[in-house]
């Protein structure tokens, strides 16, 4: 069931994100939700290919961000070191390893798993192109951790992207009857940012599940003892240390705030 | 290090204008009659002496060490890392940090995934304060086990150690300060 879902909301992700226009892709992600939603300048021109056009004619040099493989050059913001001074590549004990976490296991060091940090890096670059590519299209995007050690740490960044984040008990409905549970018509997050997939009793977060159901695509930082199955863009790593979390707050930050500033600039241009 | 006139070595802070021109007096090998406003170094000659000991702390803190560490591979970085050459964390002796002090519990932090938690010892109660360093006797990375009937363990999200001693506190440093104004 959840694989289904999983592919579901993938196939959708990937529908959507080949489409060649700015315009066309905003316009596809809000039309999924409620009517209401921010204004976009969808007027933003989609530079055609030159090479489409006919010689002598003097064209506008446009860039297709989606086609650019590094469009906000997030690739430059962490290296492998960086991730491990940050302790990233630790994880629980082997008692605790999800069967679906194998993959991303470098090897076990007496009963402590180590986490490849070489696949993290591979991950980690895609989520934050994705996390950029969002915030370029004035998605809004939402934290979630209930970690309790760092959830104030989470609140701090969202505030100072200009984003949010929900770091405390979730009620049951709050994707799924939005509209109920809010009193009026809501507009529901473009992406949600998993700090910590688990709730406080080590169980998968409502909002993982909702979130497929709502087809919103996640980021996920997914430790030894979660299930990445139902999160798009999972991150293995470690997500109980202060000083990892921090890392991938500050990364998750930088990669938004470059989202947007591209926007600002291309906005400008016009 | 620079050589005084009786000729003897000593550490002295000197501006890096005071280094370069000290340098250009005492180097051999440069020639002595070129005033040049840039210093140039030629790895093909030989220092010795104060020229020598210059061009080993120049280098230092420079960009290519940094860029050199990060070309290694995770493999490598693990290898070399302490976690592994702890081994059996059973029994180690570690050195952490306080970073939060809740009336008689210390949360210190040794550089592994978890924090432990210990208790204020009675001795020097009051030196134990956020930012002191403290030795530690570890007992496991991470307090987790399998309880009856369950599939996965139950972890607590702590390391378990016994606390040792004081190694640094910011309050002695302030009260030998004061002792040294006085």
């Amino acid at each position: 069931m959840s694989g289904i879902v999983r592919s579901v909301c993938i196939k959708c992700t990937e529908q959507l994100l080949k489409s060649t226009t700015v315009s066309n892709f905003s316009y596809q992600w809000t039309s999924l939700f409620s009517p209401l939603h921010r204004r976009l300048s969808a007027e933003t021109q989609l530079i055609t290919d030159p090479v489409e056009k006919h010689e002598g004619v003097q064209q506008p040099v446009v860039i297709d961000p989606l086609k650019h493989p590094d469009f906000f050059e997030v690739h430059k913001l962490f290296t492998v070191k960086d991730l491990f001074d940050a302790r990233v590549h630790l994880g629980h004990k082997e008692g605790t390893l999800d069967e679906n976490m194998k993959p991303f296991i470098f090897g076990s060091r007496l009963g402590n798993l180590v986490i490849d940090l070489d696949q993290t890096a591979f991950y980690l670059r895609q989520a934050l192109n994705f996390i950029a590519h969002i915030a370029y299209c004035d998605g809004i995007i939402l934290f979630v951790t209930r970690h309790r050690q760092t959830s104030q740490f989470v609140e701090k960044t969202a505030k100072e992207c200009g984003e949010f984040a929900h770091t405390r008990y979730w009620r049951g409905g709050i994707f799924t009857n939005a509209n109920m549970q809010f009193g009026t018509i809501t507009r529901l997050p473009d992406l949600v940012i998993f700090l910590n997939t688990l709730n406080n009793v080590f169980e998968p977060h409502v909002a993982v599940r909702d979130s497929a159901k709502m087809l919103i695509p996640t980021v996920g930082i997914v430790d030894t003892n979660c299930n990445p199955n139902l999160i798009t863009y999972p991150v293995p790593g470690n997500d109980d240390t202060p000083c990892a979390v921090e890392l991938y707050c500050k990364l998750f930050k930088q990669a938004i705030l470059k989202g947007k500033s591209k926007r600002k600039v291309m906005e400008q241009e016009e | 290090m620079v050589l005084t006139r009786s000729g003897v070595a000593c550490f002295r802070v000197v501006s890096r204008n005071t280094l370069l021109t000290a340098w250009r007096r005492y180097s051999a090998g440069i020639d002595k009659g070129e005033e040049t406003t840039e210093v140039k170094v030629d790895t093909n000659l030989k220092r010795s002496g104060f020229a020598k000991a210059f061009e080993k702390f120049q280098g230092l803190g420079t960009e290519s060490e940094d860029t050199e560490q990060c070309h290694h591979s995770f493999a490598t970085l693990l290898r070399n890392s302490k976690l592994i050459q702890l081994g059996d964390p059973e029994g180690k002796i570690v050195i952490g940090k306080i970073f939060h002090v809740l009336k008689d519990d210390l949360y210190i932090d040794f550089g592994g995934k978890f924090h432990c938690v210990c208790t204020r010892p009675q001795r020097n109660g009051n030196d134990y304060v956020r930012g002191a360093k403290v030795r530690l006797r570890l007992h496991d990375l991470e307090l987790s086990s399998r309880f009856l009937g369950s599939s996965k363990d139950l972890t607590l999200l702590e390391a378990d150690a016994t606390l040792l001693g004081l190694v640094w506190s910011p309050v002695q440093e302030s009260l030998q300060k004061k002792e040294v104004n006085t």
